[in-house]
């Protein structure tokens, strides 16, 4: 970081950034460029989903580890019910992530999901049911990853918000003990 | 978590007392924040997470472009499997100590947690499909369920299918998988709605592993012509099927409707079966 320039930021993990748009990027250009490519609507269905499926799995496990701290995950617990976890650095960590990096991982996140509902209109318009499909599975993957991390982000300011008001109540408690061990 | 606040609360010239009160504080702290910490090592055919210790050491500086070279190796590693699924229980990834991600415990977690998921795809798949003792009982056997499994064996046997057409190909495949995909979504609703008791995406994850045997099918009918050959795989395959699908679903609802709910499973199947045969 600079100190002569006000709050210069680049980005702090730019492979990261670059992995988490490039799944995204090229699923949604090989299905906007599919005629181009291959004439069979298999082939396209296959590689756009398996793209939109790398996708998913890298937001979820690498980039929103990484570019927000945020994790979630479902577990079953011994007694058969299905518990949604949320994870997230402790709020030290979390007041040091990089901002351009959060920002490019909320927007691209947002702007993916826009984009598949575009491509959705589009084919729901022109009657396309083969591509509606794809659309359909593409866009499900890109909001199960929306909700995921929004949950997770709520979820780690309701965290914060009890352990700073633990830790002042439990400062408070302790300097007035101090101040009453003192008179 | 709760760990890393104790690396990282400042220290403070201070008496006894408030420091009696600041280590209660952080066992609160500890003993709330417990289960998000508390990661699910407790099932018996899942390994346990790889680097849990990270969560208590407070020294790992990390440089991130390692980790994501990393996960340009995972991504070179595994060209042609399936995307691993969410995993459950990646400790390593949080490790929250106000230093930033740890790459060394990260570029181990990358590909750990690449293996882990193919892991437990292979392990679900034996839990659903070959006999084994946790067959009896549903909710133990698929409890680290994914959906990644399942999506492979849907797409696979789509492209088997569209592979032995020999006219409309996008169509057969497109019908295939959304037959699939949505036979599973009803089946799992109507499960519920009978009164039962399972979880959307458990059900969804072992209709999936069910595939299995008919996905077998398939290949073998894409290599053999012969009708009577292909009935008789196919009646194999889908008796395999339904024998891995059984155990689940009936003990799933009560046993006066164990019909209603298995049935519909069936004839899922059996239709599949059919557009194996069907298709040359």
């Amino acid at each position: 970081m600079d100190l002569s320039q006000p709050v210069e930021e680049n980005y702090a993990n730019p492979k990261t950034c670059f992995f988490h748009v490039l799944f995204k990027a090229s699923a949604l250009a090989f299905y906007m460029l599919s005629t181009l490519f291959a004439d069979s609507f298999v082939i396209i269905f296959v590689i756009t989903v398996v793209l939109a499926a790398l996708d998913f799995w890298v937001v979820k496990n690498v980039s929103g580890r990484i570019l927000v701290g945020l994790r979630w995950w479902n577990e079953i617990n011994e007694q058969g019910e299905s518990i949604w976890r949320f994870e997230c650095l402790d709020h030290e960590s979390l007041a040091r992530i990089n901002q351009k990096d959060s920002w490019l991982f909320w927007w691209t996140l947002y702007l993916n999901a826009v984009a598949w509902t575009i491509f959705g209109i589009f084919s729901l318009v022109r009657l396309e049911v083969d591509y509606l499909l794809v659309v359909g599975v593409c866009l499900s993957l890109a909001i199960a990853n929306i909700i995921g991390f929004t949950k997770c982000r709520k979820d780690a300011k309701n965290k914060i918000q009890a352990f700073a008001s633990r830790t002042i109540a439990s400062r408070f408690s302790s300097t007035l003990q101090s101040a009453f061990s003192l008179v | 978590m709760s760990n890393s606040h104790s690396d990282t609360i400042p220290l403070h010239p201070s008496n006894s007392q408030s420091d009696i009160d600041e280590i209660r504080s952080l066992i609160d702290d500890s003993v709330h924040s417990g289960p998000a910490v508390v990661l699910p090592a407790r099932h018996p055919a899942s390994t346990p997470p790889p680097s849990s210790s990270p969560f208590i050491s407070s020294n790992i500086p990390p440089p991130p472009p390692v980790s994501s070279s990393s996960s340009l190796q995972k991504l070179q590693s595994v060209p042609a499997a399936p995307p691993p699924p969410p995993p459950v229980g990646n400790s390593s990834s949080i490790v929250a100590n106000g230093f930033g991600p740890p790459p060394n415990t990260l570029t181990e977690p990358v590909l750990d947690t690449v293996k882990r998921d193919l892991w437990r795809i292979v392990s679900n798949l034996k839990l659903v499909v070959f006999p084994n003792p946790f067959r009896e009982d549903p909710g133990k056997a698929l409890r680290d369920w994914d959906l990644w499994g399942p999506f492979f064996f849907i797409v696979f046997l789509g492209v088997a299918l569209s592979w032995s057409a020999s006219v409309k190909k996008s169509q057969v495949f497109a019908v295939a998988f959304a037959l699939l995909a949505a036979g599973a979504v009803i089946l799992t609703l109507n499960v519920l709605l009978l009164g039962g008791h399972i979880i959307f995406f458990q059900s969804l994850s072992l209709l999936g592993y069910c595939l299995f045997p008919l996905d077998v099918g398939a290949l073998i009918c894409m290599l053999k012509d012969n009708v009577v050959a292909k009935v008789i795989i196919v009646c194999l395959a889908l008796a395999w099927s339904s024998w891995a699908a059984y155990p689940f679903m009936s003990l799933a609802v009560n046993p006066n409707r164990k019909a209603l709910a298995l049935y519909p499973v069936l004839l899922m199947y059996l239709s599949v079966g059919f557009l194996i045969i069907a298709i040359d």
